[in-house]
């Protein structure tokens, strides 16, 4: 047999697997400028507003990036987790539940100020992570699968989180469903005003180095991608099965209550009802996007974010509705979940 | 006689592997006559019949049934064109009852809508009085035995009115008294006009059952033969080839203090079945020494090796390693925890993770040496696989993936890595399956040169030249037994052939006690 083995070159293997994303990409785009020229009365003005405004201004640009960050920390440990095979789709639930318990607890600590927010972030990424963790236990006690379990779990607590928001602990003094507001001392710092930017893009991106460098510079590392390659050879290599099924669920948790905790401190300022609706699902598209590596979640996570900003200054000065992210981030998610789609570059491979 | 079937000039190669699994083979089967397809393990035989069953797409060469031209890529058109093919292992939902199972797919209903349970039923009865075989209609599959589950697999196909059938290693898991009732079975379809091919190696049965018989080796058709113009030793001489040059054994006595791994009285029973997957497995292996393990694939040889491997729970007996207790009753073995050198029979999805580069591969049961407390030493790795590669003359880079490798190089990183943390035992499982002369015999002198360096080694194989030319003792399992022990000096005087009756459980030659 005279078959070439398939050559390996790093950087043309990355400019190739690269598109497929381009292509994908440009697809949702076209989706949008068909859907602006049929929903919209002024789509010439709808499509500049989409393209452009997040750049006309420093308040609209340092909004754009500040809603990058919670994508950013959840799409990591959602890296982590899908890159050992642990499928967590609770993120919905395990953000908005971490952001309430990190809430309650600063406010709680308020005597201890800063310490108190740190303490406060600790015990939300505990209470998430466990909360995933369930997930994994079960995948490892009764080989349940973790897809479904994430999913119902998390469905539960944002009924629960809804309810304790709006009942035991709404806060009687505004017209939201809303929490009290967190102490002043434990708010994040803002770095470009008026925007809402603040220093919890330094944690994001703290955060890409401390998970690139476990999953690619550790042994832990090291047997998470073994475990989530090849369940079957990881554990003929003495892989503890146990431990992969259930630590990638618990990070993954940890980071989404991260990711909320931030967005309290850094942002809103009190758990409001609903605040996270979407984030979690937008996290685990940006994984997907960066196919897992931490430091391609940095660009897809700003790419989902100039979306819904561009969506958001096209309604602000256009016609349309808000919903026109929704549209073109759909679109992204259901292409980008084909494997096909995805290694359009890469030759064919007969299986 | 009429050509019913004709295969001209088949060729198939496996990607990843790049094995040629069928090398320009040429099959005719005529009507109404029983062809056996006889040939080793790995020569290639399920793989045609694969591709004429339509499961497997094949690169070159041409079908032709009934003397045209077809297109085969699925089971659906060969079941259009009347060749169903009976599978080595049953594909049978347990839960639903033989005439269910036997109508799937085909079904009687009432209005073109409802299941009509009374008319399936009585149909599948029908066929089965017709053709002599002792299921029931309404017997659930799931409480039936392995015979029976096959009668049922017979029965789809003749529920279908196939002109060709083909039958997968049928004997394989049967009993004598069912081998009998399945051959009187074939033969009444014959008279009834069905032409069938039946893939067997043994011996006794394709004089037994056929007309005609076509023998395989190695991805070559080596010819067809009128069955009563060839006797045993011929057939086995052809299946077989010129026995490779017998490596010279340097051991003559093994030192009985230096047992290494010992397994006791190990047996898997299995719920509601009388015969044991492993039937009570007693030996030690010492330092020194290769210890050969062979049988008939599904007759233990797969067990004792997921056993080894900490897959499969034992019921009964103890594993030792040293004074280590790796397994007892009701306890999976920690061969992998302890991190024992292993070769696994699976090297694709068990011995190798192959979107993985080789290097990753390559230390991936020696993490520890690569990985301090914090970091990694991606240098080390580099330096240590590069090394590896070239003291095993594998073909490939460090960064490239395993999976682009052919099944050789594939099987040399798995053996590398093993032997670097050799201590003092080695277990390899069909090291050699499915591979290339030159690869083989390059794996051959590694295991050989262990062995003289004083590690125990423990060698499963289905493959009987390897096992007699590299084997001190030998062991030989059948129906989830140990039939026969060789001892030193006996292994070098035993052939395929005089190994044959115990392959077959037909003879016993067991010394009780300690060997």
């Amino acid at each position: 047999m005279n078959k070439k083995i398939e050559c390996y070159n790093p950087v043309i293997y990355m400019l190739r697997s690269m598109v497929g994303l381009i292509f994908i990409v440009f697809v949702s785009l076209v989706a949008l400028v068909g859907f602006s020229y049929y929903l919209s009365e002024t789509p010439d003005k709808t499509i500049y507003y989409f393209f452009n405004g997040p750049f006309l201004s420093l308040y609209d640009f340092g909004n754009m990036i500040n809603m990058a960050v919670p994508l950013i920390i959840g799409g990591l440990g959602i890296s982590l987790a899908f890159r050992s095979g642990s499928m967590n789709i609770g993120g919905e639930g395990q953000l908005y539940f971490g952001a309430l318990i990190a809430t309650l607890t600063v406010i709680a600590l308020e005597p201890l100020g800063r310490a108190g927010a740190v303490i406060a972030i600790f015990v939300a990424m505990m209470s998430s992570g466990i909360l995933a963790g369930i997930s994994g236990v079960l995948r490892y006690r009764w080989n349940t699968n973790v897809l479904i379990t994430s999913f119902l779990i998390s469905n539960a607590v944002v009924l629960i989180v809804n309810y304790l928001i709006t009942g035991p602990f709404d806060d009687p003094l505004t017209n939201l469903f809303s929490t009290q507001p967190i102490p002043e001392t434990a708010e994040l710092s803002y770095i470009l005003p008026p925007s809402n930017l603040n220093t919890s893009l330094i944690v994001a991106v703290a955060a890409v180095f401390i998970i690139h460098a476990l999953m690619y510079r550790s042994r832990t590392g090291f047997e998470l991608r073994m475990y989530g390659d090849n369940p079957r050879f990881a554990k003929y290599a003495g892989v503890n099965v146990m431990y992969y099924q259930i630590m990638p669920m618990f990070v993954s948790g940890a980071m989404y209550a991260l990711a909320g905790s931030l967005s309290i401190f850094g942002t809103y300022h009190a758990t409001i009802k609903d605040f996270s609706s979407g984030m979690g699902w937008n996290a685990l598209a940006v994984a997907l996007i960066a196919r897992y590596r931490p430091f391609a979640v940095i660009p897809a996570a700003l790419f989902f974010a100039y979306i819904e900003s561009g969506a958001r200054s096209a309604m602000l000065y256009s016609d349309v509705t808000f919903e026109l992210s929704s549209i073109v981030q759909a679109t992204v998610f259901f292409l980008v979940s084909s494997v096909t789609l995805q290694r359009l570059g890469l030759k064919k491979r007969r299986i | 006689m009429f050509p019913i079937v004709q295969m001209h000039s088949i060729v198939k190669v496996y990607p990843y592997t790049l094995l040629k699994a069928n090398d320009h083979v040429d099959l005719t089967l005529n009507e109404r006559e029983i062809l056996s397809l006889a040939g080793e393990n790995g020569a290639g035989k399920t793989t045609l019949m694969k591709i004429l069953y339509g499961m497997e797409e094949f690169d070159e060469g041409m079908i032709e049934v009934d003397g045209k031209k077809v297109n085969i890529s699925s089971p659906l058109d060969a079941a259009r064109l009347g060749i169903g093919m009976v599978q080595q292992h049953v594909t049978l939902v347990d839960e639903f009852t033989v005439a269910q199972n036997v109508v799937l797919g085909k079904e009687n209903t009432v209005h073109h809508l409802l299941y009509d349970e009374r008319k399936n039923s009585s149909k599948v009865a029908t066929l089965i009085e017709e053709n002599h075989f002792s299921v029931e209609p309404d017997a659930l599959v799931g409480s039936l035995s392995v015979g029976e589950k096959q009668q049922v697999e017979i029965l789809k196909m003749l529920y279908r009115d196939v002109r060709v059938l083909i039958l997968d290693e049928p004997t394989a898991v049967l009993t004598s008294q069912e081998i009998d009732a399945l051959f009187s079975t074939l033969r009444s379809l014959q008279s009834k006009g069905v032409s069938i091919i039946l893939i067997t190696h043994k011996l006794h049965e394709i004089l037994e059952i056929s007309d005609r018989v076509a023998i395989m080796r190695q991805g070559a058709m080596i010819g067809t033969y009128e069955t009563s113009l060839v006797d045993e030793q011929s057939i086995g001489r052809m299946m077989m080839g010129e026995t490779a040059a017998v490596p010279a054994k340097i051991l003559t006595s093994i030192d009985s203090d230096r047992i290494v791994l010992s397994v006791d009285h190990v047996s898997i029973e299995r719920h509601n079945q009388k015969q044991p997957l492993l039937d009570d497995i007693h030996f030690d292996l010492f330092r020194g020494e290769i210890l050969g393990c062979t049988g008939i694939s599904g007759n233990g040889l797969g067990q004792l090796e997921s056993v080894l491997l900490g897959e499969l729970p034992i019921s009964k007996g103890k594993i030792f390693y040293h004074d280590t207790i790796l397994s007892s009753e009701h306890k999976r073995a920690r061969t992998r925890e302890i991190g024992l050198p292993f070769v696994p029979s699976d090297r694709l999805y068990t011995g190798s993770s192959l979107t993985a580069p080789v290097s990753e591969n390559m230390i991936a049961t020696s993490r520890e040496k690569f990985f301090p407390p914090f970091g990694i030493r991606k240098r080390k790795i580099q330096a240590y696989t590069r090394q590896l590669i070239s003291r095993y003359k594998i073909k490939s880079e460090p960064y490239q993936a395993i999976g682009t490798l052919s099944g050789g190089n594939i099987q040399k990183v798995i053996l590398a890595r093993e032997i670097e943390k050799v201590k003092d035992v080695i277990i390899c499982c069909e090291p050699t399956w499915g591979l290339d002369a030159s690869s083989a015999s390059f794996i051959h002198e590694q295991i050989i040169k262990l062995r003289n360096s004083g590690i125990g080694v423990l060698l499963l194989s289905s493959n009987l030249d390897e096992i007699i030319s590299l084997s001190d003792r030998l062991l030989i399992f059948s129906r989830g037994a140990v039939v026969a022990r060789f001892g030193v000096g006996e292994v070098s005087t035993m052939t395929k052939e005089s190994l044959g009756p115990f392959l077959l459980g037909k003879a016993v030659r067991v010394k009780r006690g300690k060997m």
